[in-house]
């Protein structure tokens, strides 16, 4: 628990919480929409949390078609506030109506129509941040800068164990024209990834594409019966209407299915945010809980037959699926779902999966972490992703945090 | 077709676990609800928390959508103690039932917690803000003390119900709304109504509520109308949801002005430019996301603006629920005043349809009127 929580309203007011905080070795948590599934804002060894809701102005330039936004705006108000102005950020992960643009910097975060938009590190063009003892630094935005190492991206990412993001400038598109639904099915997981790859490969980016495997096809789309056991795509191409109709052709051309129309995509489109697990099972005693990790097209197919494979090898282990979620022209995002019903202690379990699973990503050259970030969850296991470079990042850490007083313990630092 | 848990049955099968699940077969069967309704919102991730004023202009965790949940679970369970400190988080909240639309479930988090509220303030624990309204209920039946005694008309075709707020704070409007409903050919008549009892609901006193109610549904009933037109949303939702749910009747068709005029304005005409302020109650409670805007869209020469956050996402004007603008004034006038500036943005005048809406844009400095007081402006008296 901390000791005490601040809800500053500008910049200035986070400054003096950190200077405080810094000037008697306090630790000091950011704090936004609390949606981080994996620990990343638990206040573990006491101190204060700097809430950031109340920090929520937002500025749009639409001559730059940049806008400026404090930390602490939520998603869903700062998409709406876009749209209703013509314009998109493009960023919309599942997390949208709970967490804040600071989150998502600071976890580095994308979302579902990232194959088109990107992930917010792409978005990112300027940011200013509250430093461990209390200075500001603005990083101002361009559209392009080659001014030394980019000092933006030290804080994308960094879950604020290097600092506190109060403020960015962003990206912003112009709503799009034209939106296209396409659904296919397919009779392999494989066989749908091969169609999304050949897809990327000839340069078209569809905003969204996702591919269920069996379990998730039959969980997600039961009232499609051509679908049920076989493999689900449900894919959103939108943007100008010149460019949606070419994207279009290309994902007709190569996708290797039998189309099945709107209708499974208008139904994702409808169920997207219904996150009602939580809820429903873990009080009849499940656990219940989600791992993401990237990995390469050469060995997509290895590290999710693998995993899948792994999880269900742990005694408890009632299901484990994956949809493909995020896609490269270089790899995949494999989305993990498990739950199960352990005989002993529920952490021990819990713990168990998730050592599975990380242990099989690094046997299939995987990342740990394709959008959730670290946190305190995986914070083991972020030594081996790294490597020698794990001692690089202690080494900027320590550079910048002396006292170690921003988000102790996070990531392991 | 498949059904929606064939998929966790067959994964069960395969896993050899189903024996050791009996909680989750009798839950995928039917025959378990499962976690109650508290529980299951408690647990959420807050999915709400956007469209919930005080969640976001609050910004903090304790008064987010599941952060009043979670603290309701918490009194529940005898894990807090009822104190004043402690219910606060529950009062912390407009009744808008914005968080309904997006729930999963379809919860409000209003309805949730009221047994909560109850059983706290069954045991004493009332804010003292609270106390003078329930004494002007029990004492007089109305929100602000004794109301001055009127002559009933009881002559005409429609009960016009003004409620409280407008009765005593906008009498002008009333006169307005009168007019404009002759206007549209009909005979409306008041009676010296009392109040609905919705504060004493919303305050936690379910009881006085109730005894609120039947006495001025023996008001209503006893006038003889046939159709109720009533310029409070907060009024119309009381008599056609709560009053029924709480067994007392209305026997007369109640009706809210917006929805009541929509589709009846053929022919009227206006002018210039208003945005229009969509009432929570209207909204979601009575399920009328678009009444204002069709009924104002209908006026020949008018430009009717919505904001932002318009029909199904409206956001309330932070003075409804009873709690909030008593308990926590500033924050109130928070919401008003991020609700307003979002309004102005479209237009300088204001347009609503709930008494407490107005008067919280009103008391906040923009120029506000209510729907009947801008059609009255357009006809001839």
């Amino acid at each position: 628990m901390p000791s005490a929580v601040a809800w500053p309203e500008n910049t200035f007011e986070v400054q003096e919480i950190v200077k405080t905080a810094y000037g008697n070795s306090i630790p000091v948590y950011a704090f936004g929409g609390g949606s981080g599934v994996l620990g990343g804002t638990v206040p573990e060894k006491g101190g204060i949390v700097v809430d950031l809701k109340r920090m929520r102005s937002i500025r749009l330039n639409e001559e730059d078609m940049v806008v400026e936004a404090e930390a602490g705006v939520n998603g869903y108000y700062l998409e709406k506030y876009l749209n209703s102005k013509g314009y998109t950020l493009g960023h919309i992960p599942q997390s949208i109506y709970v967490s804040t643009l600071g989150g998502w910097i600071a976890t580095k975060a994308t979302g579902q129509f990232s194959t088109k938009y990107g992930g917010i590190e792409d978005m990112v063009l300027g940011l200013e941040a509250v430093l461990p003892w209390g200075s500001a630094v603005t990083l101002p935005p361009h559209p392009r800068t080659s001014t030394g190492p980019d000092l933006r991206r030290l804080f994308i990412g960094s879950e604020g164990v290097l600092g506190i993001v109060t403020r960015a400038w962003l990206k912003t598109c112009i709503l799009p024209e034209e939106r296209v639904l396409l659904s296919y099915v397919s009779e392999t997981f494989e066989e749908a990834l091969e169609s999304v790859r050949r897809i990327l490969k000839r340069g078209a980016k569809p905003a969204v594409v996702r591919v269920y495997d069996e379990v998730e096809t039959k969980r997600h789309f039961y009232m499609f019966e051509e679908a049920y056991g076989r493999i689900m795509t449900v894919i959103v191409v939108e943007g100008d209407s010149g460019i949606a109709g070419a994207e279009r052709r290309i994902v007709e051309e190569e996708f290797r299915g039998r189309m099945l129309g709107e209708e499974p995509v208008k139904h994702w489109l409808e169920t997207r945010f219904m996150v009602k697990e939580a809820s429903e099972f873990a009080p009849l005693g499940v656990v219940f809980d989600t791992i993401e990790v990237s990995v390469g097209w050469s060995r997509a197919m290895s590290l999710y037959r693998s995993l899948v494979e792994a999880v269900r090898a742990v005694k408890g282990t009632l299901f484990a699926s994956a949809h493909a979620s995020h896609f490269y022209p270089q790899g995949v995002c494999f989305y993990f779902t498990f739950a199960g019903v352990p005989r002993g202690n529920p952490e021990k379990y819990y713990n168990d999966v998730w050592e599975a699973a990380m242990k099989t990503t690094f046997e299939n050259g995987g990342s740990i972490s394709h959008h959730h970030g670290v946190g305190r969850q995986r914070r083991s296991w972020l030594k081996n992703e790294l490597g020698p470079a794990f001692n690089l990042l202690k080494k900027v850490k320590t550079a910048l945090d002396d006292k170690g007083v921003m988000n102790p313990g996070n990531m392991g630092l | 077709m498949p059904g929606k848990w064939d998929w966790l049955k067959d994964e069960l099968r395969a896993s050899g676990l189903a024996g050791a699940t009996p909680l989750v077969i009798r839950f995928i069967s039917g025959r378990l609800r499962g976690a109650d309704d508290l529980a299951k919102c408690a647990l959420c991730p807050n999915m709400c928390r956007h469209a919930c004023p005080v969640g976001i202009v609050d910004g903090r965790e304790t008064t987010s959508p599941a952060g009043k949940t979670r603290a309701a679970l918490l009194l529940r369970q005898g894990r807090l103690q009822p104190t004043l400190e402690n219910v606060s988080p529950l009062y912390t909240c407009l009744s808008c039932n914005a968080c309904s639309v997006w729930c999963p479930f379809g919860f409000s988090v209003a309805d949730l917690v009221r047994p909560v509220k109850e059983k706290a303030a069954g045991g004493g624990s009332i804010f003292k803000e609270f106390r003078e309204v329930f004494e002007n209920l029990e004492k007089h039946g109305y929100v602000y003390g004794e109301p001055k005694r009127e002559d009933s008309g009881l002559h005409g075709d429609l009960l016009y119900l003004r409620g409280c707020t407008l009765r005593e704070k906008q009498p002008g409007v009333a006169e307005k709304a009168e007019h404009v409903l002759e206007e549209l050919g009909y005979r409306p008549f008041t009676i010296d109504e009392a109040c609905c009892g919705i504060p004493a609901y919303n305050l936690g006193n379910t009881r006085l509520f109730k005894r609120v109610a039947e006495k001025q549904a023996e008001k209503i009933n006893s006038s003889g109308a046939g159709i109720i037109v009533a310029s409070c949303p907060s009024c119309v939702y009381a008599y056609r949801v709560l009053y029924p749910k709480h067994g007392v009747k209305i026997n007369a068709e109640v009706n809210h002005v917006a929805e009541f005029l929509e589709g009846r304005l053929k022919g009227f005409k206006g002018e210039g430019r208003v945005v229009i302020h969509n009432p929570c109650k209207l909204a979601f409670a009575l399920g009328k996301p678009k009444a204002l805007y069709n009924t104002l869209s209908s006026v020949e020469g008018l430009t009717v603006r919505e904001p932002r956050r318009s029909g199904g996402e409206t956001f309330c004007c932070g003075y409804g629920g009873s709690a909030v603008p008593r308990l926590n004034p500033q924050l109130a006038r928070r919401i008003a005043l991020e609700r307003g500036v979002e309004l102005t943005e479209e237009a300088e005048t204001i347009v609503t349809a709930c008494p407490t809406c107005k008067l919280a844009f009103e008391s906040n400095g923009f120029k506000v009127l209510d729907v009947m007081e801008l059609l009255h402006s357009f006809t001839s008296g």
